[in-house]
């Protein structure tokens, strides 16, 4: 037990180190800061004004008001922007694995996977947070939400829960190529498809794609049961206060899953000629 | 220190045909090769030794290297280092080992040298005064803190290589790993790398593995080679006592004053290029004074070099050429 408090320990305060470093790359980079808090930002900004051009023109989706989309919407761009933070590197596993980046991550005394996500940890992604937590705020005030330590608990366990799952995928997706030993550059795409399955309530989707999005790739959990359930809306399927514990639940079984695939990937990796 | 046991490393591929055709043809079967980069390679190194790998490219010595250190997992075989399995129990081994390939670095590529240093130092959690201790020293030997503050994008390769030398000891390791740590580097840089190696294992008695494809180095650092081809070890021992085995001759190089350079029954003529001709002769038939004063009854001779079977007679003779 106490190995275990001292190694925690360890990694925490690696971690502090890497934040520190990362603060002094920006630093050393100013110009990117102004294109990074400028585009970022606007980004979902503009998307959230589309919400609201829609909603106004059609008076709700789905049994979802303005307010409630607000608060659906601010969820996931928040666990979008933590899961740039700690997660994005993994969009980019392919090429690590093909070039033979892990070498030295696996030369050094500490987790693999550890080192690969927080060595690289993408600070910018505090650009993400910003329209998330203003869109969040905004819908909380819209739907009127009694905001007590229970519900503050129920948002930071969803929250957690939905980065573990997004995280989850990323890896899930970027060890294929310790199998396939191809880079594929799926950013973008899972970008697309998680933006459209957590911004909106995905009941408004066909079936069968719910199921999908339930039970194959929990997509779903990153924030439409937990909001809806939060929020009282009806999704007739899992619903009560503490659905925002199964997402957190799910996602450290995403994270479990996905950590054994990568280790076992780790096993056939070849590293890269010299 | 290190026990490599029946370590076996296979790849598999897929081989491709040729154009659009074979491409499309190889979606859809599933042939796939096995290669034997690593066969059965079994050895012990003591601790304090400096071991040179040598072997053409794709041989397997980067694959050997790599199964040591860590990186590849093997396919049968294990390998030992101060008596644990660095397969099963990575991550308390690699404490113990340092690694530093040419062609690739673990510096920070956008930050000062020594925030990487930093790092490193949270990483294996180094007492600030044994971190202090240790920059001293490569800063005697490699001068480091001249470029301590030199960001790594603006390094040179040399200084670079230096900074991921010091890098690989901040641990104080007892054994280091360097995969063709000369590649690319100028003479001074090569003089001041082969030095660092020596000092090291002298001063820390720090374990020295290395691959190399220069010579020199190999001259200059191992007193053992383990040569390798085709994945499978063909000599592994003593330098000199190999080079006394498997190329035990010496070449006489000799001017004469005209393009007419003669034959003698003792040796080999292996090149003759108008006035200079090249012979070869074994060191336990005749000396080199004899076959000069022989040679010199035949024709006149204006001058005389003999040169010593090096490793790349070595080489070429173990890679069967």
């Amino acid at each position: 037990m106490k190995k275990a408090l001292c190694e925690l320990g360890h990694y925490f305060e690696v971690t502090m180190h890497v934040i520190k470093m990362a603060f002094l790359t920006i630093i050393e980079y100013p110009s990117n800061i102004a294109g990074w808090l400028i585009s970022n930002p606007l980004q979902f900004i503009v998307g959230f004004a589309t919400i609201k051009f829609v909603v106004e023109a059609f008076g709700e989706i789905n049994g979802w008001n303005y307010g409630q989309l607000a608060f659906l919407y601010g969820i996931s761009v928040i666990s979008h922007a933590l899961s740039m933070i700690f997660f994005v590197q993994g969009w980019f596993m392919g090429y690590f694995v093909i070039e033979g980046e892990f070498d030295r991550y696996l030369t050094r005394p500490l987790g693999v996977l550890y080192q690969f996500f927080f060595t690289n940890i993408n600070i910018f992604g505090i650009t993400d947070l910003i329209p998330g937590i203003l869109v969040f705020v905004y819908g909380c005030v819209k739907c009127q939400v009694h905001v007590n330590a229970w519900f503050l608990l129920q948002v930071i366990v969803m929250l957690i829960g939905a980065t573990l799952i997004r995280g989850g995928i990323y890896i899930l997706i970027g060890s294929t190529s310790f199998h396939t030993r191809n880079a594929v550059d799926f950013g973008q795409y899972t970008q697309e498809i998680m933006d459209k399955t957590t911004m909106y309530p995905i009941s408004m989707y066909p079936e069968s794609i719910q199921f999908i999005l339930t039970f194959l790739i929990p997509i779903g959990w990153v924030s439409f049961y937990p909001v809806s359930s939060l929020l009282g809306i009806g999704n007739g399927f899992a619903n009560g206060l503490l659905v925002p514990f199964l997402t957190l639940l799910i996602g450290i079984l995403m994270m479990l899953l996905a950590g054994a695939y990568f280790k076992a990937g780790l096993k056939k990796y070849e590293s890269a000629g010299n | 220190m290190i026990d490599v046991q029946n370590l076996c490393k296979d790849y598999t591929f897929k081989r491709k045909e040729p154009g659009i055709r074979g491409a499309v043809k190889s979606l859809f079967t599933n042939k796939r090769e096995l290669i034997h980069a690593v066969r059965d390679l079994s050895f012990h190194i003591d601790a304090g030794e400096i071991v040179g790998f040598i072997g053409p490219n794709g041989a397997g010595k980067s694959t050997t290297i790599k199964m040591m250190s860590g990186i590849l997992t093997p396919t049968k075989g294990s390998v030992l280092i101060g008596g644990e399995d660095i397969t099963r129990h990575r991550k308390e081994v690699v404490r113990n080992i340092g690694v530093v390939f040419g062609q690739r670095s673990q510096l920070n590529w956008d930050l000062r040298l020594g925030e990487s240093f930093e790092l490193l130092k949270h990483i294996y959690r180094i007492k600030q005064s044994d971190y202090e201790e240790t920059l001293d020293v490569m800063d005697s030997i490699l001068g480091i803190k001249e470029i301590i503050d030199k960001p790594v994008r603006q390094m040179s390769l040399g200084q670079r290589v230096k900074g991921d030398l010091v890098a690989s000891m901040l641990h104080s390791p007892s054994v280091l790993f360097l995969d063709e740590p000369t590649i690319g580097l100028d003479v001074s840089s090569k003089y001041a790398l082969r030095k660092f190696i020596k000092e090291i294992n002298e001063v820390r008695k720090t374990t020295v593995i290395l691959t190399t494809h220069d010579l020199g180095d190999i001259q200059e650092l191992c007193e053992r080679i383990i040569i390798i081809n085709h994945g499978v070890m063909m000599e592994d021992g003593n330098l000199s006592q190999i080079i006394d085995r498997i190329a035990p001759f010496k070449t006489l190089v000799v001017e004469y004053y005209d393009e007419i350079a003669p034959d003698h029954p003792s040796c080999e003529m292996i090149e003759h290029d108008g006035n200079i001709a090249k012979y070869k002769f074994m060191k336990n038939d005749t000396t080199a004074a004899d076959l000069i004063a022989e040679l010199s009854k035949l024709r006149p001779i204006r001058d005389v070099s003999i040169e010593e079977a090096g490793i790349d007679d070595i080489i070429r003779i173990a890679y069967g050429e």
